[in-house]
């Protein structure tokens, strides 16, 4: 009995905390079909009839659709190109005694340490060498050398994977790159997929890097586009118009995540951690 | 046995590659750097999507412009008309526009060949060499001196008086207040007497106060009078200057804040907006706490019904440059035509477009020809008067010719002839290349003081300080 | 025998290497040498254009002697401790709850969904609409607050000392702790069952469990947690450049600089003064600074690992 009444209270308390998630996307939507007017004047919990206007007058300024499209150019491939590279790079790191593993392990966990900006200078002044500025191989490629990624994978990889296993594959008669394609990749499933996450919204999210590389308008992603509203003065005169186009921003990725994320957990739970 | 050697002097290999790379100087300004930019070029549906890059014509030679706003895509769109040319215009925002300059030109790249610049962003465009010297032949543009308004030509010279970039517009600032506010609390509306009640910081206050004695609020925020401020240059001899003008805006500002004198609208907020049309709500704590369940705040509607009586105000002026002039004509809805322009506390100006030829670019004798188009030709310029229904031209015979206009938007005023004025009073020696970073610290160092989180004595020195750590070779007399 | 059995090791370590190649490549030009031109330009005076000068370790003085450097530090500092205290203390306690065999909570999903939500948001998004949200006269949040009378008047969060700091803290936590507990939950889901099964058996306690299985077990992931948050936490840049209390993006960090971190301090002088050499020495300051409390993290997390 007083489990069940402890069960309840947590329940409670982990709804609301949900809701205090939730809370800031709703105000976002609701005042996004509210006029300017409306907004300063009072708040609402229920929708207003102003959504046309305001489409009208964000349209009229920018199409953050095509931001949208832009950022899953990017977004995809890198965070692709980092699961996979950063899986066998750690799987390799982990698994197999070689000259220079530790040395390679040291530099990636300083490198993890090194701040982003760090680099920029640097990284603009390669892209530039390159001829890159402008285009987004320079946000795509380097997503091949992710040193966080790798170090959290070698940990997991260190966790999860046991000798034995591979020793029965390699009987088996199994190469190397087989048993990584066919067996590890599975077992690392569950990591790689948390990771997954994080590269994607990180890619999705990125900043600094692309507001400095790209340079034509019809090229940025979305969060630089987003961005550019805070000068856009036209906008600033219609709050709502500013609530439509984070709404835009936002809403697309909240209904992909609602069949993202329960690919990421029946994949973290059919894992093959247990074998 | 041999993988791994050729394994290992394959990384070597890179690794050295990647070192020798770094040793490398940053500006061997590679001529072949074509930009593998611009020529990747998405298909034109895609193009037309994003209004920030637009292109005019369709065939011809190509001119690339980079810009701050759409004005210059217009003038494109005029000038292909009847010039057989192609002219891409890309908007970039003014807080990103300096880096895109620099990378693009420190890179070699031959687009944009346009390139503008606001007047606290020339000094270092012009240190840098980014813009073709215009007194060279074949441009000679010495030779037009006198057709720009003088403050204006001057802006567009570096330091060594050569010309560098030309402005098709003037910026002045000024007053913009309601006449009907002005003939309810001070029985007159007409712009110089009403610009007396303007004419120093102390006697601004003094109208705030018998502004909100009336049920008014002076200014949407005390941001208003920032065009306004300060009568000598932050950095003379490369020494820090602090004049008493400086000090008494701060403390105009302070009293303004802490008697509520303003709307606490932010400039380019909604309410803000809202406050030149008319009322603004004041939210104050009184109207805000309800005790009593009388009002349902869940439903919108209801909540505006009930909450309609509550307190409002109407704000009375409003500062901004001459292009403010579009502003509030766009925004003032049912006020339209009692509103009036008159001069503030000093002779200011905010923003600009000024334009030049990238010296990197490969259709220089285009670019000259578009400049001296949109900047230096009455009939663009009366285009263009006509074209943005009354924005400020630079050109001295078209504002001479229209001095007379009247604008109905401000009850008649001859807003030419005043911005003419107002120009011929503006010092540019006031503005340098250390201006934005000295404002922020100095506009901190008035918010604090405002809000009463510092007093003035270490709101000023933490501001000495700011300057002292960005601009090491700036001196300063505390 | 013997002779094959090391010929097949052989063959292992070559197949290593070629795992690890691409990876190493690409990480040499676009990591590699991006930080080591960083660190030449810090020796450098460098305007962004003309030839970098060299300067000796003056940027380096310049630095450490900068007040307003060592402000952005502590500004930093500030605001990422309120943020990964809530963040990992509020991740944790979900980690608890849920992998508690005695409650079975239901709903991890939705729930984990709902948590994570936020940090799917781009910052500058995030920063957009709480500044619009928090605005001090006109914004929703205090319309709300005074609605319901828990304050009496407006609330000024974006432009006073006294909260701007923990606005930004606060939004950091709220956007990064469903992240941190998805993490912590996939480790423990990483861990054998039959450890749980076999400590029920023996009549392990809920704590006892917790303390002798999940803890040391997700003790690698908790490192990682806590070396990328810091790393995350000591970068802060958009929220408080986006959300300054002035009005557009800028790197003073009103109110009165407390928002100015470390890195909108680098962003000042490499993009908008043009001192890049200078801004090159502030990033290898943050990042020695970096470097030691990791090692620390690591000599304190971490234990026997590596």
């Amino acid at each position: 009995m007083a489990t069940k009444i402890k069960r309840a209270i947590l329940y409670i308390a982990l709804i609301i905390l949900g809701l205090m998630c939730l809370l800031p996307f709703w105000l976002m939507m609701v005042n996004s079909t509210r006029s300017g007017v409306e907004i300063t004047h009072s708040f609402s919990f229920l929708p207003g009839h102003s959504l046309k206007d305001n489409w009208k007058v964000l349209f009229d300024y920018v199409n953050l659709f095509l931001g949208l499209l832009n950022s899953f150019k990017v977004a995809v491939p890198a965070t692709l190109l980092t699961a996979y590279f950063s899986a066998i790079t750690a799987f390799g790191m982990a698994m197999y005694n070689w000259k220079g593993n530790n040395v390679l392990f040291r530099v990636i966990v300083v490198f993890m340490m090194i701040p982003a900006q760090l680099s920029l200078i640097g990284f603009y002044n390669l892209c530039q060498k390159l001829h890159l500025i402008d285009s987004y191989i320079t946000l795509i490629i380097p997503a091949i050398a992710s040193p966080g990624i790798v170090f959290f994978l070698r940990q997991y990889t260190k966790a999860t994977l046991s000798k034995s296993l591979m020793e029965a594959a390699r009987i088996d008669g199994a190469s190397e790159i087989h048993i990584f394609h066919r067996i590890v990749l599975p077992i690392m499933a569950p990591g790689i997929a948390t990771m997954s996450i994080g590269t994607f919204i990180g890619n999705w999210n990125s900043y600094l890097v692309p507001l400095i590389l790209l340079n034509t308008p019809k090229k940025m992603t979305l969060p630089v586009m987003i961005s550019t509203l805070n000068a856009a003065t036209d906008l600033q005169k219609n709050q709502g118009a500013i609530y439509l186009g984070v709404a835009i921003s936002v809403i697309p990725i909240i209904i992909a995540f609602c069949f993202f994320s329960k690919y990421i957990i029946s994949s973290i739970s059919a894992g093959s951690v247990k074998e | 046995m041999k993988f791994r050697k050729i394994m290992a002097t394959l990384l070597a290999g890179v690794m050295t590659l990647s070192l020798a790379a770094c040793g490398q100087s940053a500006t061997g300004t590679e001529s072949a750097s074509t930009d593998s930019a611009t020529s990747e070029e998405a298909p034109a549906a895609e193009a037309a999507e994003n209004t920030n890059t637009e292109t005019a014509g369709t065939d011809g030679e190509k001119l690339v412009i980079w810009t701050l706003a759409k004005d210059l895509q217009t003038f494109a769109e005029k000038y292909v008309e009847d010039h057989n040319v192609q002219i891409e215009t890309v908007v970039i925002e003014p807080a990103d526009y300096v880096t895109k300059v620099q990378t693009a030109l420190n890179g070699g790249q031959t687009t944009p060949d346009i390139i503008v610049g606001e007047p606290q962003m020339l000094e270092d465009f012009y240190d840098a060499g980014y813009f073709e010297d215009l007194n060279q032949a074949p441009y000679n543009a010495q030779d037009y001196k006198g057709q720009i308004v003088d403050y204006v030509w001057e802006v567009g010279q570096d330091k060594d008086g050569i010309q560098r970039a030309i402005s098709y517009q003037i910026t002045p600032a000024g007053i913009y207040y309601r006449r009907d506010i002005a003939k309810d609390v001070f029985g007159t509306d007409d712009p110089d007497e009403i610009g007396k009640l303007f004419k120093d910081y102390p006697t601004i206050l003094d109208t705030a106060e018998k502004l909100k004695s009336a049920g008014y609020r002076i200014f949407a925020s005390d941001a208003e009078i920032g065009y306004f401020s300060g009568d000598t240059a932050w950095v003379v001899n490369d020494t820090l200057n602090v004049d008493q003008a400086r000090l008494d805006y701060m403390d105009l500002v302070t009293d303004l804040y802490q008697n509520d004198l303003t709307a606490y609208a932010n400039q380019w907020s909604t309410p803000w907006y809202q406050a030149m049309a008319g009322e603004v709500p004041i939210l104050t704590a009184a109207v805000q706490s309800y005790a009593d369940d009388s009002i349902n705040v869940w439903d919108a509607e209801g909540f505006a019904e009930a909450t309609k009586d509550l307190d409002k105000t109407q704000v009375f002026a409003f500062g901004l440059p001459s292009w403010g002039v579009l502003t509030l004509r766009d925004n003032v809805g049912e006020t339209s035509g009692s509103w009036g322009v008159c001069s503030g506390p000093s002779y200011g100006f905010g923003g600009g477009t000024f334009i030049g030829i990238s010296a990197m670019s490969e259709h220089k004798d285009l670019a000259w020809d578009f400049l001296k188009w949109v900047t230096l030709d009455e009939s663009t310029a009366e285009w263009w008067i006509e074209k943005s229904e009354g924005d400020t031209v630079s050109l001295v015979s078209v504002l001479e010719k229209h001095k007379d206009d009247a604008n109905e938007v401000y009850g008649g005023e001859h807003l030419y002839s005043f911005w003419q004025e107002q120009a011929a009073g503006i010092d540019y020696s006031k503005v340098t290349r250390f201006d934005k970073i000295i404002n922020d610290a100095w506009g901190a160092a008035c918010t604090a003081v405002k809000t009463g989180e510092m007093d003035k004595e270490a709101a000023i020195s933490e501001f000495y300080d700011v300057v002292e750590s960005t601009y090491p070779e700036i001196t300063i007399n505390r | 025998m013997k002779k094959r059995a090391s010929m097949r090791k052989k063959n292992r370590e070559n197949a290593a290497y070629l795992f690890v190649l691409p990876f190493v490549i690409v990480f040499l030009i676009f990591s590699v040498y991006p930080v080591l031109r960083t660190l030449f330009l810090s020796f450098t005076e460098y305007k962004g254009y003309g030839e970098p000068v060299f300067n000796g370790l003056a940027n380096y003085t310049r630095v450490l002697k900068d007040k307003f450097f060592w402000r952005a530090l502590r500004n930093t500092v500030k605001m990422w401790s309120l943020n990964i205290v809530l963040q990992l203390g509020m991740a944790f306690l979900l980690t608890i709850i849920f992998s508690d065999i005695k409650y079975k909570l239901r709903g991890l999903a939705i729930f984990r969904a709902v948590y994570y939500l936020p940090n799917l948001i781009a910052a500058t998004s995030v920063a957009f609409l709480f500044k619009t949200l928090l605005d001090w006269k006109y914004g929703t949040f205090n319309q709300i607050l005074l609605a319901t009378g828990i304050v009496d008047q407006q609330i000024n969060w974006l432009g006073q000392r006294s909260t701007a700091w923990a606005v930004i803290g606060v939004i950091q936590a709220w956007m990064w702790f469903g992240n941190s507990f998805i993490i912590l939950m996939a480790g423990v889901q990483g861990i054998p069952t039959d450890y749980f099964e076999a400590a029920a058996i023996d009549g392990a306690g809920r704590w006892k469990v917790f303390g002798s299985i999940t803890l040391p077990l997700l003790r690698p992931i908790l490192l990682y947690v806590a070396v990328t948050s810091l790393i995350g936490g000591l970068q802060l840049f958009d929220l408080p450049f986006l959300m300054n209390g002035t009005g557009g993006p800028s790197t003073a960090g009103e109110p009165g600089g407390t928002l100015q971190t470390v890195v909108m301090y680098l962003f000042k002088f490499g993009f908008e003064t043009h001192q890049v050499g200078f801004a090159s020495a502030i990033a290898y300051t943050l990042f020695f600074i970096i470097l030691f409390v990791s090692i620390m993290e690591f000599k304190f997390i971490g234990g026997k690992e590596d």
